[in-house]
């Protein structure tokens, strides 16, 4: 084991310019918001964007300029509504949308985190998405050689960085998630590069007295960076809620042409955490 | 004493109806109306339902709603955790019994768009995106679509993209399964030989007639329709005090 601890500065530094990204969590929970600022803060570009179901991550590097291309399943704001910044820059043909479904993404994940090529998986027929897929070359039709079943290949989806917002980890990246995991340790096991940040550091000691809480053995990741308050104003399960008034106050921005004003305020003035 | 039902509740309760006992149930996210429809569900007629959150937990204890469907505090006091990875195996196995989708356009044929409004290579209007709508469909025993505004936009002759998989899009061994569309005016399925949608229930305060003109294409009326039963003051009660804020509401608007 060595020590992967850093700083979120030299972290943000394993996404290059371009590079197919995945972050951890859920729509308002676990996201890993605090590295999401440093990639803006650092000016990346033509980032290209996957996941199931994410929401103020996604948008705010929309917003901010980082994204080419972006594949979900959903990118919403649940019940407050639409993302403006992907709504915005998709219908402009700013940003290269490729909408995808939960299954297949989680299924791509699958298939790299199992070494493999792809997967099948069952339903999608009949769906323009399917036919979007196939033409992307992200899912194809397939005979299953058993039982001459009509299945769907899943293409694997390996992103270059997978950054996940934990709990708690030690010095060396041995990693604990505490209550839902949504589909981390199966990104963390896709990606090329992990990127842990987390609430607190535990000693190594205490992660040996409970090795069945380790959700992220340390050979699977790269870099730990201690980061409190981290996925704020999304939600993280033990610590804090979610803070829907900040959601609200970004969507607020957003819609009155602001948005600039609040990435000064919120993520090159710092004063979000 | 007959007091008005308001729509959400109307919608609540007959979504809640769909759920029969010992179902598995998953909802998914931006979904208010599905949370407290299985919530109804298993503190009325179907107590032994398995319950499966989107936030992931099982069975949970759930006291409120709040904005995200994800809200981990949806998870208070659940038994487990069952991630959507491992709901979508039990879903490929057929043991997901029923699922609610919502939709931003659905057609004659039951099927929905949450994709784009125009063209996929340059919308008019970008919508969020179908999430589970394109795998879940067509093999999911019973797929429930809620729709809050039930107009000629949102009913139409053919929608824009096929997110969601109607009958005219199926194999033949996915039409087997069933799919309910709840509106703010009535119920409708496509129990016919043409799987086509047709008005099955209309709700109190509103007819026939009604639904016909805001539907965008000839929907057929089937022929033993009725006035869909409303929920009693011990439903109503139920919704009131898991959703005191009224986040059930923001659908409407």
């Amino acid at each position: 084991m060595k020590k992967v601890l850093t700083s979120l500065q030299e972290a943000a530094g394993f996404v290059e310019d371009g590079a197919l990204v995945t972050f951890g969590g859920a729509t308002f929970s676990r996201a890993p918001m605090e590295f999401v600022r440093e990639l803006v803060r650092q000016g990346k570009k033509n980032l290209n964007l996957i996941d199931r179901e994410p929401a103020m991550d996604f948008d705010l590097l929309i917003g901010a300029g980082c994204v080419k291309k972006v594949r979900t399943g959903m990118l919403g704001f649940e019940v407050f509504g639409m993302a403006p910044n992907f709504r915005k820059k998709s219908e402009s043909g700013e940003l290269v949308t490729k909408e995808g479904a939960c299954q297949p993404i989680i299924a791509g994940f699958r298939a790299a985190a199992m070494g493999l090529p792809s997967i099948p998986i069952k339903g999608m027929l009949g769906s323009d998405l399917l036919t979007i897929s196939e033409v992307i070359g992200s899912q194809k039709q397939i005979q299953d050689p058993f039982t001459g079943e009509t299945m769907i290949a899943v293409r694997a989806i390996e992103p270059d960085v997978a950054i996940i917002h934990a709990q708690k980890a030690d010095e060396f990246g041995n990693v604990r998630i505490e209550g839902p995991f949504y589909e981390d340790v199966i990104k963390a096991k896709a990606a090329k590069k992990v990127v842990v940040t987390v609430e607190e550091l535990i000693p190594n000691s205490e992660i040996r007295r409970m090795p069945e809480a380790t959700t992220l053995p340390h050979f699977i990741v790269d870099a730990v960076v201690e980061t409190p308050r981290g996925a704020y104003p999304c939600s993280c399960f033990n610590y804090y809620d979610v803070e829907y008034g900040h959601i609200q106050e970004y969507l607020k921005a957003a819609a009155k042409d602001q948005f600039k004003e609040y990435l000064d305020k919120y993520v090159h003035g710092r004063e979000s955490a | 004493m007959n007091a008005k039902i308001e729509t959400p509740e109307m919608m609540i309760y007959a979504m809640a109806s769909q759920i029969e006992n010992f179902d598995t149930v998953l909802h998914g996210v931006s979904s208010p109306l599905p949370i407290l429809a299985m919530s109804v569900a298993r503190k009325t007629h179907a107590p032994d339902m398995a319950y499966i959150s989107g936030a992931e937990g099982v069975d949970p204890e759930l006291n409120r709603i709040y904005p995200s469907s994800f809200d981990v505090r949806l998870n208070r006091n659940a038994v487990a955790y069952f991630g959507l990875h491992e709901a979508f195996d039990l879903a490929q196995r057929g043991e997901l019994n029923l699922m609610y989708l919502g939709a931003a356009q659905v057609d004659r044929y039951g099927n929905t768009n949450l994709s784009v409004i125009g063209d996929i290579e340059r919308p008019k209007v970008q919508l969020p995106g179908g999430a589970a709508s394109a795998f879940l469909m067509p093999i999911t025993p019973k797929v429930v679509i809620w729709v809050t505004r039930h107009t000629n936009r949102v009913f139409v002759e053919e929608v824009d993209f096929v997110t969601g998989q109607g009958y005219n899009h199926r194999e033949d061994e996915y039409k087997k399964n069933e799919i309910v569309v709840i509106s703010n005016l009535g119920i409708m399925n496509f129990k016919n030989p043409d799987r086509v949608m047709q008005i099955q229930h209309y709700h109190a305060g509103h007819s026939v007639d009604e639904i016909k003109e805001n539907t965008g294409f000839d929907i057929r009326v089937a022929p033993d329709v009725s006035e869909s039963t409303s929920p009693g003051p011990n439903v109503i009660k139920l919704i009131n005090e898991i959703d005191p804020d009224g986040v059930r509401g923001s659908e409407f608007h």
